[in-house]
């Protein structure tokens, strides 16, 4: 007597019906008795509906009819029936017998309900509530009559859809008739094939399903207007029914899990299912299924709205040296940049900047030029990359700490002349090295700075190491800067009390940001030396003597921060990025900065679209709730998420990030080919939008969740897995304070050996207690094989995690030969798993430390099974790995 | 509406705390199983509820806006029990939630060796051994869906002695051991039992109990002087009212304490602190 197996209809009965007559109606046709309530209350009271709400939802093993006799003499009558016993027909049929009086008999069911399919997890795109147990229903009302044989196909494709990025061609759903059926539709098909195509039963568990209509296809129908439940629970969690409407057409009517749904995704959802369902019957047979589009045009219009976010009116386009310049004057003897031995105003900087861009004149730079810079992190450097762009050139920065064949391989690929550096070992084919001395030295021959150029124009070429082959130049035009920093200024109070550290390589974009957002709002540059910027306490003792406010760090860099004693900083706004942040980390941060105290602001960001695209604040309760996203689109930015062809995918839904708007780069650096393929034209607006790589999804407030790169989706053993994944659920450990998750194999050569490792900080940590937790989470293929705790992740020079540097994993061997039992469960066991981990086995080693994973454990499973005892799931190999606890289990059991 | 959706059973409804509970769970939005003995017992020395007063309180839950199915039962006969049950998951669907009221508080009001032994074997017969009747016709089914809750209605005397009510101290003491076995039993279903031992409950007008008057009978006292003596025992000095009992039932009912069970919840002002 479930509700999922049950519908219900209730009708309104004129009040000159007694009670006799149904009664008698009712005997006529089945074993069944008509409970009269009388309710007490007037049928409009909202008693009244409760009762008849009640009465719809209450199960029923075979039929319940009831008649409420309401105090003013209006009736309802409710008939609640399984559907193994009266199917649609039939139990129209009941209530016009009990109705209208017409005869019986009532039909036999024409096909009974089977067992609804396992359910498949909440999907990442449903916005379900965890642990909610309740469900909803939504409804809309179709244009025209969709053919119901439609619905399972057009059902399949929209899942299809919202599966997102890299889904694969095949989806299962389900009808509570037929059961799970698998539904193909190989790419290129034609709707023709996909309407037609016979589905095939499979043992997959489904997200979402059908209540099929009556035997012959045609909706429920009843003469007069009714209430009508197709399910009293959603068999499936996403449940669908084509319904009659009293006026006449039809509705497409949904029930939910809220464990899996958000009403406004199940609203939306309908929408794109109904969109789809009447494109089926409009399209030409041949069109390509991959033509089907889920938005209409005004909903097109609205998600790109969506990620363009009100905000102030952009400046006009303006160079960087014109801004400055704007500061200087206004404020020409504050302080501009210091490294700690000296300290230059806004004035000194402007000379001594003017003097350098002289010596580069004089050295032959012209305008349009590129100028490389290898310098320490020193003011030397700030002044050295302003006088490239006052001389009218776009600089390339490199990082002193490079290594050689990386300088040569930039200064060759940018085309440099000309290198700003002091490295005494510069690399000889990479351009001529000069010192900063020397360009002031050169200044004295003369060399008129140039005129203006123009916003456009390139002001810098960083070059970034892609996933594969080698490093490429991604052009800035000026104009782009100023609007990054027009685009924050009001929004984060940003201004001539602010002190800015700069503690990244002028290698890594994030450090644009710092230089940049600090000199064109009038702040005081604080230059970190490479050094201190390794060692967290002398940082901090940095941070508080220069009494910083602005703090710029990666994730990986501040986790390693938090270690020291930050209590007593001055900072106001902490800006993260370069990399994923898992908020959680922060509560550490928040304990000590209250967030009225200071504010923290993530930003996701690509070089391509200058430093930053979205920024979120995050409040300690985004940091419990382990918030994932990165927060809307800055002014004049404009995200969006795609599908592989480019097509908007609806909110919620997966799918590659791309970004137009003040941002866009010029380019790759004499890389055509590849400009054309990442930056197209923006279809919804001027300009171009780059492609970025990265998976996202833009939730229905505006806001992105960044999901990793589409290549950190790795396959394991057949699994799609995603590293971030792992990653973070190993950070909801409060002992954890870092992790790092990294795919190797045992041969290279070999797939089959490939295995997730995992690093965990502090040292201190005990690996297994680890796992365990994460093993209540996670599933058994994302599980790491190892786990291995560390004083401390190895960074990049850039502050991001070096995954190279990752010390080789930790495998236990038991410590002490122990104790091997004799007895029943666990002395087989004992003997199994010693043969297959290759090791002499322990009541209480954990199978995983020795070395076990899932392969193993299949093994295993297959040598229990050979001598006829019961194989251990693997489910419990992960929540009780060891031989004692398993053996307990199985007695038990 | 914290018991929106939600079918309750209550033994004992006619009149007293029966009914108190049946119209806050009413109140709630629960749907209501109202059943009672009807008709006086051999041996119990003053008369039980009445078919009207059943019928009343189902008028009284309607106007709540609750659907109501009452029903005669006789918690001493399995078939009786079984049928009321029965009835009630044909109309409703299932019982979601069991309030195990009936009980009678005499013959009582001699010290043990003067118990007759049918005496001794009525009050068990009633107040404990009938709510052990109920739950095993209601555990399969509420083991079965994975929820259900078995409220016992105890007493204080199910906590300490009461000189001259051996009997009634035996069987409720019994049936606050039946809560916490039962609790046991079933926790790994998710089938919850508690219990609530209300203190000394004024005989309210409305609700027409008659508790607190039958024991000052049963103990040869003044109503009004048994009142006092009763009011004074309790530290909060005051006599507990029904639709206390009946919050505390509620509670326990409703999902708001979905992790509590093998529970005792006095409502006594405190008799039992000291």
């Amino acid at each position: 007597m479930v509700g999922e197996q049950c519908h219900a209809v209730r009708v309104r009965l004129s009040g000159s019906v007694a009670t006799a007559e149904p009664a008698a109606r009712l005997a006529a046709v089945g074993p069944w008795r008509l409970w009269v309530e009388e309710t007490a209350v007037g049928s409009d009271e909202p008693a009244a509906h409760r009762l008849r709400a009640a009465e719809l939802n209450r199960p029923t093993a075979s039929v319940r009819c009831v008649l409420l006799r309401h105090r003013d003499g209006v009736a309802d009558l409710v008939v609640v029936a399984d559907r193994a016993v009266l199917d649609p027909d039939g139990l129209a049929r009941l209530v016009e017998v009990l109705a209208t009086g017409a005869e019986g008999p009532l039909p036999a069911p024409s096909a009974r309900p089977v067992a609804p399919p396992s359910a498949a997890p909440a999907p990442d795109w449903g916005g379900g509530t965890r642990g909610d147990t309740s469900w909803g229903t939504h409804a809309l009302d179709l244009p025209s009559g969709p053919a119901s044989t439609d619905i399972l196909a057009a059902l399949a494709l929209t899942l299809h859809r919202y599966a997102g990025h890299g889904a694969t061609g095949d989806v299962a759903v389900a009808t509570d008739r037929r059961g799970a059926l698998r539904i193909e539709f190989p790419a290129g098909s034609p709707v023709s094939a996909l309407r037609s195509a016979e589905p095939a039963p499979t043992d997959s568990p489904v997200v979402a399903g059908v209540v099929e209509p009556t035997a012959d296809g045609a909706p429920f129908h009843l003469g007069v207007p009714a209430d009508h439940l197709p399910c009293l629970a959603p068999p499936f969690p996403l449940t669908l029914a084509l319904l009659p409407r009293p006026t006449g057409g039809t509705r497409l009517w949904a029930a939910y899990r809220r464990s899996h749904f958000s009403a406004g995704i199940v609203e939306a959802f309908l929408r794109h299912l109904a969109h789809v369902l009447g494109q089926f019957a409009d399209a030409v047979p041949d069109t390509p299924v991959d033509d089907i589009e889920l938005l209409d045009a005004a909903e097109r219009e609205r998600v790109v709205l969506l990620g363009r976010p009100a905000g102030p009116p952009p400046g006009a386009p303006e160079r960087i040296t014109d801004a400055l310049a704007r500061v200087t004057a206004a404020t020409p003897d504050a302080p501009a940049v210091g490294d700690g031995t000296s300290v230059l105003t806004y004035r000194e900087l402007d000379e001594q900047a003017a003097r350098t861009a002289r010596g580069l004149v004089a050295r032959g730079v012209a305008p349009g030029d590129r100028v490389g810079i290898c310098l320490e992190r020193t003011t030397e450097l700030v002044v050295a990359m302003l006088a490239v762009l006052k001389a009218g050139a776009a600089y390339v920065p490199t990082d002193p700490a490079y290594p050689a064949d990386r300088l040569a391989h930039t200064a060759r690929d940018a085309g440099l002349d000309v290198v700003i550096t002091r490295l005494a070992e510069y690399p000889a084919d990479a351009g001529t090295p000069v010192t900063p001395d020397e360009l002031i030295a050169a200044a004295e021959q003369g060399g008129e700075l140039p005129g203006d150029g123009g916003p456009d124009d390139p002001a810098y070429v960083i070059y970034t190491s892609g996933s594969t082959g080698r490093p490429k130049g991604v052009v800035v035009p000026h104009r782009n800067v100023v609007a990054l920093i027009d685009a924050t200024r009001e929004e984060y109070g940003l201004g001539p009390d602010d002190v800015w550290s700069l503690f990244h390589s002028g290698a890594f974009d994030f450090s644009v940001w710092e230089m940049w957002g600090c000199l064109l709002t009038g702040g005081r540059l604080v230059v970190v030396p490479y050094l201190v910027s390794r060692e967290p306490d002398e940082f901090r003792d940095l941070l508080l003597r220069e009494r910083v406010t602005v703090l710029s760090q990666t994730p990986s860099a501040f986790s390693q921060f938090l270690e020291t004693d930050h209590a007593p900083l001055a900072v106001r706004l902490v800006v993260f990025g370069g990399e994923p942040l898992d908020a959680r980390m922060l509560l550490r941060w928040f304990d000590r900065h209250p967030e009225d105290e200071c504010r923290v602001v993530n930003m996701f960001g690509i070089t391509e679209t200058t430093v930053h695209v979205t920024a979120q604040t995050l409040t300690r309760e985004l940091a419990l709730a382990g918030s994932k996203s990165v927060g809307p689109a800055l002014p004049g930015w404009r995200l969006y998420v795609t599908d592989v062809r480019g097509r908007l995918v609806p909110p919620g839904v997966t799918g590659e990030i791309r970004v137009g708007g003040a941002g866009v780069a010029l380019g790759y650096l004499g890389q055509p080919d590849l400009t054309a393929a990442r930056f197209t034209p923006d279809p919804h607006a001027e300009g171009r939008r780059y492609h970025s790589g990265d998976l996202g999804r833009l939730r229905p407030d505006g806001t992105l969740e960044h999901l990793g790169r589409i290549d950190s989706q790795v396959k394991i053993r057949g699994f799609r897995i995603e590293l971030d994944e792992i990653r973070s659920v190993l950070l909801e450990d409060p002992e954890v304070h870092a992790a790092a998750v990294v795919v190797r194999r045992d041969d290279p050569a070999d797939p089959a050996t490939a295995h997730l490792d995992a690093y965990v900080v502090p040292a201190g940590l005990d690996p297994a207690g680890v796992r365990k937790r994460a093993a209540t989470v996670l599933p058994a293929y994302m599980l790491p094989a190892t786990l291995t705790a560390l004083d401390a992740l190895p960074l990049t020079t850039n502050g991001k995690l070096d995954a190279e540097r990752l010390p080789e994993p930790a495998r236990t061997a038991p410590a002490t030969p122990a104790p091997v039992g004799t007895e029943g469960t666990a002395a087989v066991l004992q003997e199994i798993w010693s043969d297959v981990l290759g090791t002499r086995v322990g009541l209480d080693d954990d199978f995983f430390e020795l070395g076990g994973n899932s392969l193993l454990a299949v093994r295993i499973s297959a040598v229990l099974r050979s001598r006829g005892l019961p194989a251990v799931p693997l489910r419990d190999l992960f929540r009780t790995p060891t031989i004692r606890a398993l053996a307990g289990t199985g007695q038990d059991a | 509406m914290r018991l929106t959706g939600k079918t309750v059973l209550i033994t004992g409804a006619a009149r007293g705390l029966g009914r108190a509970t049946a119209l806050a769970c009413a109140d709630e939005g629960a749907d209501l199983a109202l059943l009672d003995v009807c008709g006086d017992l051999d041996g119990v020395p003053y008369p039980l509820g009445t078919r009207g007063q059943l019928e009343h309180t189902a008028t009284l839950c309607r106007k709540a806006g609750a659907a109501v199915l009452t029903a005669p039962c006789d918690v001493r006969d399995l078939a009786s029990v079984e049928s009321a049950v029965a009835l009630t998951e044909d109309r409703f669907g299932r019982v979601d939630a069991v309030v195990n009221n009936a009980g009678i508080a005499a013959p009582s009001g001699k010290p043990v060796h003067d118990i007759g032994e049918d005496e001794w074997a009525l009050m068990i017969d009633v107040d404990l051994t009938g709510a052990w009747r109920v739950i095993r016709t209601v555990a399969r089914a509420m083991s079965a869906r994975r929820a259900g809750s078995i409220v016992n209605v105890s007493s204080t005397a199910g906590l300490v002695g009461y000189r001259h009510f051996a009997g009634y101290v035996a069987a409720k003491h019994g049936l606050i051991g039946l809560t916490k076995a039962a609790a046991l039993d079933y926790a790994p279903t998710k089938v919850r039992v508690n219990a609530v031992c209300p203190g000394s409950v004024r005989d309210d007008a409305t609700a027409e109990g008659r508790m607190l008057a039958e024991i000052a009978r049963a103990l040869e006292v003044q109503v009004g002087e048994h009142e006092q003596t009763f009011t004074e025992a309790q530290p909060m000095n005051a006599l507990i009212e029904p639709g206390d009992v009946a919050a505390a039932v509620v509670y326990l009912v409703s999902d708001d304490s979905r992790q509590v069970t093998g529970s005792v919840l006095t409502v006594d002002g405190g008799f039992t602190a000291r």
